[in-house]
């Protein structure tokens, strides 16, 4: 291998770079004989310092369920229904709520006068729908249960909009309705609710607004 | 649907299993003449009891600004935030109520909303993280509900407010990039896309209470389609969000 003499004067002047690093580092001080030195007498408490936690309040904001039902689907039933919500209240009044159900719908009058038309695929009649709401708690109250026993209620209003699936095809839909919330515990709340999910159908071959109300008995627990 | 509720049983009875396994709770004692514990978690709720000063009162948890105590002798009720604030810790320190977040300075936000996207009916939520006062990454799945097409889109932004310090309306300003997919409803054949686009935004932003806050959105689209011409969208969008 050649060496070049432009490299190695490169290397020496990398090398010599490499002390400039350890420019800041000092040798170790020598001690002092006036500098005073620990009385051995006197001990040092060597009690460990307590750790104090503050236990942290737990926010019950969310709420989280089940619900089952009937629901009416325009032209083609009552049908039974059933679905899962999720909420987040905001303040004493206002929360926010998601919904996903599923239904099915059965036969519509035309099909059972007619038996050889068909409107809707079978696999068509699944009713699915998703909703996000904001609800609006308008009379917060309490109920009795005979002399010894109160019920915190709450009759709340909700609107919102999402998704309808019916006949193998998505909708936007808007949705309104009223419950009545009634805590058994604190942490366990029961829901009736009536909502009427709207959309714009043209199955039967005018276009119009159809109207599919659910009455609905849930359960959901606070988090 | 079943595997649906049979998530949401077993998130259920997880999260009841968390929530047993807290044990310690805050003890604050009351140092104002009097706090008053009502029935329920709201302003119009009885006061059913009164716990003196001195008296020490145990935090359970809280519903909004309502906060669930249990007195000396055993009675639970709920306390306002407020008359809480008031009490100080056994040590002397004050009640560590936390602070509701700061708007200008808030990280997370979660909303949903209703929009118009091609001139179709749009259903939005958006999930958004702050870097900082003024950035954040916006990420935005949404569904358009229209006469020939249904679209998916999902987006992945980055959205500047100008002046986070105004409360009540603050202008914004956003880029980003996505993917919609297009189902098109109208026969004869249904035919799906996956196309790529991108997008711009102007919009703005405002408190309403506690938690609560809008806000408006004006995008326009850049649809990268096989058609090798792109194609021009607009969207317009209003959300209402909890922020954290």
């Amino acid at each position: 291998m050649e060496i070049r003499p432009g490299s190695v004067l490169l290397a020496a002047l990398l090398l010599s770079g490499c002390g400039w690093f350890h420019r800041g580092d000092k040798g170790p001080t020598p001690v002092t004989a006036d500098e005073p030195q620990p009385d051995p007498s006197i001990i040092e408490p060597q009690v460990p310092r307590r750790e104090v936690k503050t236990p942290k309040i737990k926010a019950k904001d969310f709420e989280l369920g089940a619900y089952f039902g009937a629901l009416d689907i325009e032209d083609f039933g009552t049908n039974p229904i059933y679905g899962v919500r999720g909420a987040y209240h905001v303040t004493e009044d206002i929360f926010l709520e998601g919904f996903v159900a599923t239904s099915k719908g059965g036969q519509s009058s035309l099909e059972e006068t007619f038996p050889d038309i068909t409107v809707v695929s079978n696999s068509g009649r699944r009713f699915t729908y998703y909703d996000v709401d904001v609800g609006y708690n308008i009379l917060p109250g309490e109920i009795f249960l005979g002399r010894g026993r109160a019920f915190n209620t709450a009759l709340y209003v909700t609107a919102g909009m999402g998704d309808v699936k019916f006949a193998d095809r998505d909708q936007f839909a808007v949705n309104f309705g009223a419950g009545e919330r009634v805590l058994i515990t604190d942490w366990l709340a029961l829901h009736l609710d009536v909502r009427d999910h709207v959309y714009e159908s043209d199955l039967f071959g005018v276009t119009k607004n159809v109207h599919n109300i659910e009455a609905t008995l849930g359960l959901t627990v606070f988090y | 649907m079943r595997r649906l509720l049979a998530i949401v049983l077993m998130l259920q009875a997880f999260l009841a299993g968390v929530g047993s396994a807290a044990t310690q709770n805050l003890e604050l004692v009351v140092t104002q003449p009097y706090v008053e514990m009502h029935t329920g978690p709201g302003r119009g709720y009885p006061v059913f009891y009164v716990v003196g000063r001195g008296e020490t009162l145990t935090v359970l948890y809280s519903r909004t600004d309502w906060y669930r105590v249990r007195a000396p002798r055993g009675q639970e009720g709920w306390v306002r935030r407020d008359d809480l604030a008031r009490t100080e810790q056994t040590s002397g320190a004050p009640a560590p109520i936390p602070p509701y977040p700061v708007f200008f300075a808030h990280r997370w936000e979660v909303g949903a909303g209703y929009g118009v996207y091609n001139r179709e009916n749009l259903v939005t939520a958006y999930v958004d993280y702050g870097i900082t006062d003024s950035l954040d990454i916006e990420l935005a799945l949404q569904q358009a509900f229209g006469t020939i097409d249904n679209r998916e889109v999902a987006t992945l932004g980055i959205r500047n407010t100008f002046i986070p310090e105004w409360k009540w309306f603050s202008p914004t300003a956003g880029i980003g990039t996505g993917y919609q997919h297009v189902t098109d409803i109208a026969p004869p054949a249904p035919q799906e896309a996956n196309n790529q686009l991108a997008y711009a935004s102007l919009g703005a932003r405002g408190f309403i209470t506690r938690r609560f806050m809008w806000r408006f959105d004006w995008r326009t689209y850049v649809v990268f389609n096989q058609l090798n011409k792109s194609e021009g969208l607009e969207e317009w969008k209003f959300d209402l969000a909890v922020f954290f």
